[in-house]
């Protein structure tokens, strides 16, 4: 790759290739973007009816106390009570004074019922806010302290969620307790004194930071989790969810969606009618041309994360949006241009592109955004690299191990995918009309050489298995809490359900360039080489897994959620030396090579048996999962 | 043209066949509805996790339990008792309840007191709650404490009556709704429906200006149909497939014990919708002949269009939802017929303007 080169690359795209955007599109964007300001600051302005209107028929005449409530509320529709309107359903409620005439029959009257609840209480607090006695107005007073706590929880849904082993969840939660004491006692002793303080209090775990200033000034509600309202009533309590945060951080991934959107046609159009077969002719190297097409829509998507965060930053919204935000969205954005390099790569037509990158901007888009939402709540949060621009914005510190953490999977994973479709960019392959899976497996096989090329494989595609694996791990970790509640006793579900992503995952990722081998004949189609294949990858990617696992020894250790993608890496302690080595050496390397070669020896016989053997190197896998899991329990 | 030609042979009908063809020989179609499907249930996942947290109640959670110290304890209790999530049991020494949250015994530690107000006029009940941090559990902890203490709340409100100008109103009898129940019909429905409109929109953009950057334009013109009936052809083959996908989303919800009611003028509003957006797809596509900048202008167009719906005295999302949940008033019902029409309009200009262009040009 040379630098020159790209970068004439980079400015033919965007000064030739662009052209196609030419002044009246820019114009006709700029005003609508405009127009898109002005018709979001209506809706903030609250001059429109909110989604919700209208839907439940209340009948209350105006002398019940109920008509208040319902005239304040937009989702009630005031009418005369008429219970046999209720009884038909043409009405939800009727009620005579603040009586309910009929009780509620069908879900909606229920629905309506439970609405107007929430909405009488509300109601009264904005009511009683009036009072002259304040006192008896708002009689309770409230100051939340959160507090780690000490001791073995069977209960803790963090361990439960990940599949975790006693010893390694016991460690972690003692490395979390230091800062949580040290938290606890300075607002221990002063009981009820501040109702400041309560609001305070409810920002949950935004630690210090957001007490102390620095945190988002995001309108009301964020004034009242910094701590500033006066009283701090029960209603004010606000459970650990920056909402408020989050719904910066969407700003970020929205112009995303508008640059791959562009990338991808300009990809795609190189295709087209071999338009690409100019560039492909030039001395510029494959590298030089991908690279130098990507590098304008990578550096617009970053340009313009760069100005979301110094708009906030200036305009006060979140004053303490730095640097980190911007960097944080760079893992972000490749892993987006890649995934729709890929797509252009394989795509046949525009239709095909079309929802292909619908495809990639949800899946993406959900990646980055569920483990955000658990930002104050726990470190699977980290997960995703959108997490950090939600803590930048709030003003929280984050260290270099949580930064290195969050940013390298997805980053190492955009490389993986720009190295794949780089291997479908040359003339035989571009201009070929195949089906999108077909193209997937041309993409593998293009890297493979010999039968060496199946260690390496398995190795290249880590990254993409461990960022599958964490983004299972940070969806089942909501599941488990509702799991946990549902079943009871039967905690196991999240685990089980875990270790069934991860076999699938990984064993997919063992056998799928051994299949795409056998599928370009690359391979010998003999039991024998299908064996050796499979001894091979499954080696390969034990290496990488276990390299994995140095990296993240020496600095990610603080981590729980480390522990969590690769169960069974860390070793628990008192177990005899010997075990060790043997658990967490050679187990999972026999584990590994045993049912690589079993798909490996269906891969070698066609697409059915393929499937019929994956199934079988899953099964395999789990149980090998539930056993190491319930004997380490 | 002759004119004894069966409807199935016209030219206009021959061409949307063959786009549909073409998006289910690419197995796109089956993309597309998996793409649904996966925001659907992505969108229900992320609400129902979340209610979970924050509604407790709704997925019959295990009792959080609360150790309750200090003077105020026995106000506290009373109102405890009358919450199902919550189990409160008072502890009189300070110490021994923090020591029980320790050690995970208990959930939260409440120390309530009656403290004198700060404006002299009687005393209120300073209550501080101690509740665990950095997990899952710590947000359902908090909820469950925030309902004890809005029913002490409202319990010391009732007492001090006489102190206040206004009652405040009595809450009406608790229901066993179903707490999705709002957000199923508000945000799930329209979303579900109108998704397949704006895929149709983008799927037009594409078809158009493919035709038109492969040269297969020319080919089509070989044929004896005009550049209007290719048009014609492709926005009816997209705007047909919305309300398709939309009546398979009806029937799926109805499976998953979702009745949706009026579904005749929601499939007629959902049409109409998809009509609208294929017209704004087909005026860029023709206009601006390349995807790059049709596809870009779309997305921005679309959005803005559909923000500033919002200045429609009911939003097209609140027409779905008013109609599936079956409160539609005349204003929705004016909505439709409205929608229905600016559909028709848009479209004959949208024609007129296709019939000016200089195929040949293209």
């Amino acid at each position: 790759m040379q630098w020159d080169k790209l970068r004439r690359v980079a400015k033919w795209e965007v000064t030739k290739n662009a052209g196609g955007i030419d002044r009246r599109t820019l114009a006709i964007t700029a005003v609508a973007v405009v127009a898109m300001g002005g018709v979001a600051a209506i809706a903030v302005a609250g001059a429109s009816p909110g989604l919700n209107a209208d839907i439940y028929r209340v009948g209350v005449e105006e002398s019940s106390p109920y008509y208040g409530v319902a005239a304040a509320d937009g989702s009630f529709r005031i009418q005369d009570p008429n219970p046999k309107a209720v009884r038909r359903g043409e009405q939800e409620l009727a009620f005579d004074g603040d009586r309910l005439l009929v009780p509620p029959q069908s879900g909606k009257q229920a629905a309506a019922l439970s609405a107007l609840r929430d909405s009488t209480e509300s109601y009264n607090d904005r009511t009683l806010a009036r009072e002259d006695n304040q006192t008896a107005a708002f009689p309770v007073s409230v100051t939340v302290v959160y507090q780690e706590q000490g001791g073995p929880n069977p209960l803790d849904p963090r361990g439960e969620a990940t599949g975790d082993d006693g010893g390694t969840d016991g460690s972690s939660g003692g490395g979390g307790a230091t800062d949580g004491s040290g938290e606890g006692t300075t607002t221990d002793g002063d009981g009820g004194t501040g109702a400041g303080d309560g609001g305070g209090g409810s920002s949950a775990s935004g630690d210090g930071a957001a007490g102390g200033g620095g945190g988002a000034n995001l309108g009301n509600i964020g004034a009242r989790l910094t701590g500033d309202v006066q009283g701090g009533t029960p209603s004010d309590i606000a459970p650990p969810f920056p909402f408020e945060s989050l719904v910066l951080a969407f700003l970020y991934i929205v112009p995303m969606n508008f640059v791959i959107q562009a990338y991808g046609s300009s990809m795609l159009s190189e295709r087209l009618n071999r338009r690409g077969e100019l560039l492909l002719v030039t001395p510029a190297s494959r590298g030089d041309i991908v690279g130098g097409k990507t590098l304008p829509y990578f550096l617009g998507a970053v340009g313009v994360a760069a100005a979301i965060t110094a708009a906030l930053r200036f305009s006060g919204v979140a004053p303490s949006g730095s640097a980190i935000a911007v960097l944080a969205i760079v893992p972000i954005a490749m892993l987006f241009l890649a995934a729709t390099f890929c797509g252009a790569m394989f795509a046949r037509s525009f239709k095909e592109l079309t929802f292909v990158t619908v495809t990639i901007t949800v899946s993406l888009t959900s990646y980055a955004f569920i483990p955000a939402i658990f930002t104050d709540v726990t470190p699977i949060a980290l997960i995703s690299p959108l997490t950090l621009v939600v803590m930048d914005l709030t003003g929280q510190s984050v260290s270099l191990s949580e930064f290195a953490f969050s940013t390298v999977p997805p980053l190492v994973t955009a490389l993986v995918l720009f190295g794949l479709g780089a291997g479908l960019y040359r003339e035989e392959d571009m201009f070929t009309q195949r089906a999108i899976p077909l193209k997937v497996l041309d993409a593998l096989a293009g890297r493979i050489k010999s039968r060496k090329s199946a260690l390496k494989m398995s190795a290249i595609l880590l990254p993409l298995v461990v960022v599958a694996e964490l983004v299972a791990v940070a969806f089942l970790f909501v599941l488990d809490s509702v799991s946990l509640n549902v079943f009871g006793t039967n905690q196991t579900l999240a685990v089980v359900i875990v270790l069934g992503v991860v076999a699938v995952v990984e064993e997919l990722a063992k056998s799928l360039h051994l299949y795409a081998g056998y599928a370009h004949a690359r391979y010998e189609r003999t039991l024998r080489s299908a064996i050796g294949l499979g001894v091979l990858s499954g080696l390969g990617f034990f290496v990488a897994e276990k390299g994995l696992l140095i990296a993240r020894l020496s600095n990610l250790e603080s981590l729980p959620v480390g522990n969590a993608a690769l169960q069974g890496a860390t070793p628990p302690s008192g177990v005899p030396l010997w075990v060790v080595a043997l658990l967490f050496l050679f187990a999972p390397l026999a584990l590994h090579s045993v049912t690589a070669a079993i798909s490996s020896v269906g891969a070698q016989r066609g697409r059915g048996a393929y499937a019929a053997g994956v199934g079988v190197a899953v099964l395999v896998h789990i149980a090998y999962n539930l056993t190491v899991v319930v004997s380490l329990a | 043209m002759p004119e004894d030609r069966p409807w199935y042979r016209d030219p206009r009908v021959v061409v949307a066949r063959r786009d549909v063809a073409s998006l289910s020989r690419e197995k796109t179609i089956v993309l597309a509805l998996l793409i649904q499907l996966f925001v659907a249930g992505f969108s229900s996942f992320l609400v129902v996790g979340l209610t979970s947290l924050y509604d407790p109640g709704s997925v019959s959670a295990g009792e959080v339990e609360m150790a309750v110290t200090g003077d105020a304890r026995d106000a506290l209790l009373d109102a405890a008792a009358e919450q199902e999530g919550a189990d409160a049991v008072a502890y009189r020494n300070p110490d021994a309840a923090i020591l029980a949250f320790q050690e995970r015994r208990v959930d939260a530690v409440l120390n309530a007191r009656y403290v004198e107000a700060a404006s002299g006029d009687g005393n209120r009940i300073a209550v501080t709650a101690r509740v665990p941090e950095g997990s899952v559990r710590s947000t359902l902890v908090v909820v469950e404490v925030r309902r004890v203490l809005n029913a002490l709340e409202r319990q010391e409100r009732f007492e001090r009556a006489d102190s206040l100008d206004t009652d405040p109103v009595p809450l009406p009898p608790e229901a066993s709704a179903s707490p999705y129940f709002g957000f199923t019909y508000t945000v799930l429905v329209p979303l579900l429906l109108f998704l397949p409109a704006f895929i149709s929109g983008s799927v037009v953009v594409d078809t158009i200006t493919e035709e038109i950057e492969r040269g297969t334009l020319e080919l089509l013109r070989v044929a004896p149909v005009s550049l209007l009936d290719v048009v014609d052809g492709k926005a009816l083959g997209m705007v047909l497939l919305a309300p398709a996908q939309a009546l398979l989303w009806v029937l799926l919800l109805l499976v998953n014990g979702i009745p949706v009611s009026n579904v005749p003028a929601i499939l007629l509003f959902v049409t109409a919708v998809a009509a609208l957006v294929v017209t704004i797809g087909v005026v860029l596509g023709v206009a601006m002949r390349r995807r790059r900048p049709a596809q870009l202008l779309y997305s921005v167009l679309t959005l803005v269009v559909f923000g500033a719906a919002v200045l429609l005295p009911e939003h097209p999302a609140t027409t779905v939802a008013k109609l599936a949940v079956d409160s539609p008033t005349l204003l929705t019902y004016g909505h439709v017929a409205g929608g229905t029409l600016l559909a028709v309009a848009a479209y004959a200009v949208a024609r007129r303007y296709v019939a000016d262009v200089d195929a040949d040009a293209l």
